[in-house]
């Protein structure tokens, strides 16, 4: 009797045990801003993965800007990345992608997972180290006219489809104080970011950039200085203002939204600015009027462009997962889980809600307003894109020009001036490598 | 002899056990650092795992060559130095002042003004530099007088052109006019200047003469401040003056306390003697708080080299880079984007030299020219 109680109790302590699932901890750093829109959203989605999986514990480290990329240069230089982390496809990532800190994710997530992404989101050749060890969330377009239509008409004009239709606003709109177009540029990347290089793709192509990065073409051609030309002319003309080289990035969205500038150009992430913050209830520009009286636009057509409505845009952001996790291992199955919730269609859709990005993920359907819905649209009606400068230049030639334009816009340099500037950096850099 | 020897073994063995711990904290967390970051600075490491990654190895003074071969890098040292001068010139000598005045009570309520004038240094450094950034910014108070200033000139000058003319009968010598007075930028705005402005004028017809005033102000109004603070040559002057409001205070303090050292006899002495206020300090004070002067001299120089958070609120060391100081140009080159550690060590380690080289000469202008304290 004894041995049979004994032999029972056994079988229970090796069925239990073999049922019984080791706790994982996994170290995340996440990329987030506690003060925008969208915050206790993404607190809430953090919340239920951990409600959902008692097996995983989530050891979550967030920062923003660049605390968190030095933060992240740091964990890599001591060896210690965290397990599941946030990734550039581009420079801003470089030590990531060159030293291969990110397992592949084609090879983690599997080909059967990544067809409900889209082809530039899969797409390898897209990201700095030519493997796939990150997972786009979206595909960002750099450069969109956000235009204030009902303040265009007020004042008699159409929308602009050429820059004389710019041009030919300056002196009514300056009469009223209001400016043509704003790109705040104090932060030095956004005028790069989001309208030089659109202008590159127009005047000189994504080829030119090619060549100049294969020897066949310098900074200091013509088609380079053209482009700085176009910036030049912008201030020139009075289109752009040149105190704008003073206003912070973060100033400028509540500007336009109050009417102080009929067009506004940024990335399509800023539309997130303008619509209604879940946390206060208030919206920079309330719902019906993004409905009427505002519109997506591409820059408008350049005299001397060479591809007619290509507009820059550049894969987006995403999460990777430690290259140092054992294959096969629980922290790597638990990652997968994560990483596989994180692009999870339910989670993109709550994205998507709160304006951060148009997902990647085919068919992700959210409640939007009408600003946010109107990004998708601009997308297929701008299929051409081109190259963003700063994804395809390393920071110190990038760099370079992002102060040339300041320069520029300042008027304290000419184009032709910048573009030799950009050709001795580049030259520099390449003799450092 | 041997007991000797054994008593050298155990005060060996004593003096060891007791300085190893400090000393072994020291070698980690103070010469380790230093250590790594000079030899960071000659490596050719390019980010990924230090220790136990990709082998990295001795790349030469390349990024000490490129640091030297930049006019970014000259420019940093040359505002730099500007705050270096306006330190041991201006908060200096200015709160040796305060501080005299105060400790010889020539003016009413010395604790008020000893308070008034320290206060700036009480608040956090980026409250100050969003500060005086915001009375600085194009939409700033500073700004607005500027531009408030500039169109009462324009619109009185634009009043005696349109005197007894209508919007709707303007001719193309006024309107030219208006041209020469807005200066030659403004023509750039328009493909046609002279009809193009006329037609612009004659839509006022019906509106206030006041409006159609208002708005050909807002058109041709230059704004004040891009064009100030774009200029390499003058673009540091607000932040000079902010450093001189902030620091002064801090110096005051520590020239009052050393004064009220100072035994009061010897000064009522000297002034029975007959000697002026001005003796009294150039021949009492100036020498006995000579050792003062100097240390003053060193927290400033190297707080002046080592200077970031203010002027990275303030401008980030924009517009263009012409505010950058040295260690905002090591933050923008080797933080910013892809992150160079070796040019990030080989620009700190150059602020040290100099710094270690200012702090040289002041010692060797104590020699020459100091008193000697106590």
């Amino acid at each position: 009797m004894k041995k049979s109680i004994a032999a029972i109790l056994l079988i229970a302590l090796a069925v239990s045990g073999g049922f019984a699932q080791d706790k994982v901890t996994l170290t995340v750093m996440n990329y987030q801003q506690a003060d925008q829109a969208g915050y206790p959203e993404d607190v809430k989605i953090w919340q239920d993965f951990q409600a959902a999986n008692p097996d995983i514990t989530l050891n979550i480290e967030v920062l923003f800007n660049d605390p968190y990329h030095q933060k992240l240069q740091a964990y890599a230089a001591a060896g210690t990345m965290p397990d599941v982390f946030y990734v550039w496809p581009g420079a801003r990532s470089a030590v990531v992608h060159e030293k291969r800190l990110a397992k592949d994710l084609n090879q983690l997530l599997g080909a059967a997972y990544l067809k409900d992404f889209s082809a530039a989101a899969t797409n390898p050749a897209n990201q700095l180290g030519k493997y796939m060890a990150m997972l786009p969330q979206s595909y960002t377009y750099t450069s969109v006219m956000y235009v204030n239509k009902k303040l265009l008409e007020d004042n008699g004009f159409k929308l602009p489809k050429t820059y004389a239709d710019l041009k030919k606003m300056v002196p009514k709109l300056k009469a009223k104080g209001v400016s043509v177009a704003m790109l705040p540029n104090k932060d030095a990347w956004p005028m790069q970011s989001c309208l030089f290089s659109t202008v590159v793709g127009r005047m000189a192509g994504d080829s030119f950039l090619d060549a100049v990065l294969a020897g066949k073409a310098k900074f200091t051609d013509k088609e380079f200085v053209a482009s700085l030309q176009v910036i030049a002319d912008l201030y020139k003309d009075g289109i752009f203002s040149r105190e704008d080289v003073q206003i912070g990035y973060g100033e400028a969205a509540g500007m336009f939204a109050s009417g102080k500038a009929a067009i506004y150009i940024d990335g399509d992430w800023r539309v997130g600015a303008y619509i209604t913050d879940k946390a206060s209830g208030k919206a920079l520009i309330a719902p019906a009027a993004q409905e009427s009286d505002f519109v997506l636009l591409p820059f408008p057509s350049i005299p001397g462009e060479k591809n007619r409505g290509v507009v820059s845009a550049v894969a987006g952001t995403g999460w990777a997962v430690s290259s140092s996790l054992p294959a096969g291992s629980a922290k790597e199955k638990a990652a997968t889980r994560l990483i596989k919730y994180l692009y999870s269609p339910e989670v993109q859709a709550i994205r998507f809600g709160t304006g951060a990005y148009v997902p990647t993920r085919k068919g992700v359907k959210a409640d939007v307003e009408p600003l946010v819905a109107k990004v998708p649209v601009f997308y297929a009606d701008n299929a051409k894109t081109c190259y963003v400068v700063d994804g395809v230049l390393d920071p110190a030639v990038y760099n370079v020009i992002n102060d040339g334009l300041i320069a520029i816009g300042l008027g304290t340099k000419a184009p032709a001036q910048v573009a030799a500037e950009t050709q001795k950096a580049y030259e520099s850099w390449l003799a450092s490598k | 002899m041997p007991n000797r020897l054994r008593l050298r073994g155990e005060e060996g063995r004593a003096y060891w056990s007791m300085v190893l711990p400090a000393f072994s904290i020291y070698l980690l967390v103070m010469a380790f650092p230093i250590v790594l970051s000079i030899v960071l600075s000659v490596s050719n490491y390019d980010g990924g795992k230090m220790f136990g990654g990709d082998p990295w190895g001795f790349a030469g003074f390349k990024a000490y060559a490129r640091v030297f071969s930049d006019p970014l890098f000259w420019n940093a040292l040359k505002n730099n130095a500007y705050i270096v001068l306006m330190s041991v010139f201006g908060q200096l000598p200015l709160g040796f002042i305060f501080a005299y005045i105060i400790y010889r009570k020539l003016v009413k309520w010395p604790g008020f003004w000893q308070g008034v004038l320290y206060v700036p240094n009480i608040i956090s450094v980026i409250v100050v530099g969003l500060l005086w950034q915001t009375i600085f910014s194009p939409n700033g108070p500073i700004a607005e007088v500027m531009n408030s200033i500039a169109r009462a000139g324009f619109q009185s000058r634009l009043e005696a052109i349109l005197a007894g003319v209508g919007s709707l009968d303007i001719s193309d010598d006024h309107v030219r006019k208006i041209l020469d007075l807005a200066g030659p930028a403004a023509l750039e705005w328009f493909t046609d200047p002279v009809p193009e402005l006329k037609e612009l004028i004659q839509s006022y017809s019906g509106a206030p003469m006041q409006e159609l005033l208002n708005d050909l102000c807002n058109l041709f109004v230059q704004r004040w401040s891009p064009e100030f603070l774009s200029k390499s040559n003058v673009a540091m002057l607000p932040i000079l003056f902010v450093l001189l409001w902030m620091y002064t205070g801090m110096y005051l303090i520590l020239f009052l306390a050393n004064m009220q050292k100072i035994d009061a006899q010897i000064i009522e002495a000297a002034r029975i003697d007959g000697a002026s206020e001005w003796q009294v300090m150039r021949c009492i004070i100036l020498p006995s708080l000579s050792g003062t002067i100097v240390n003053s001299a060193i927290l400033a120089i190297s707080g002046s080299l080592s200077s970031f958070s203010l002027i990275f609120a303030m401008t980030g060391g924009g517009p263009s880079r012409v505010t950058e100081i040295l260690s905002i140009y090591m933050y923008n080159n080797a933080f910013l984007g892809r992150p160079n550690l070796p040019l990030a060590n080989a620009i700190s380690l150059i602020m040290v030299v100099i710094s270690f080289f200012l702090i040289v000469l002041t010692k060797l202008a104590e020699k020459r020219y100091g008193g000697k304290e106590d």
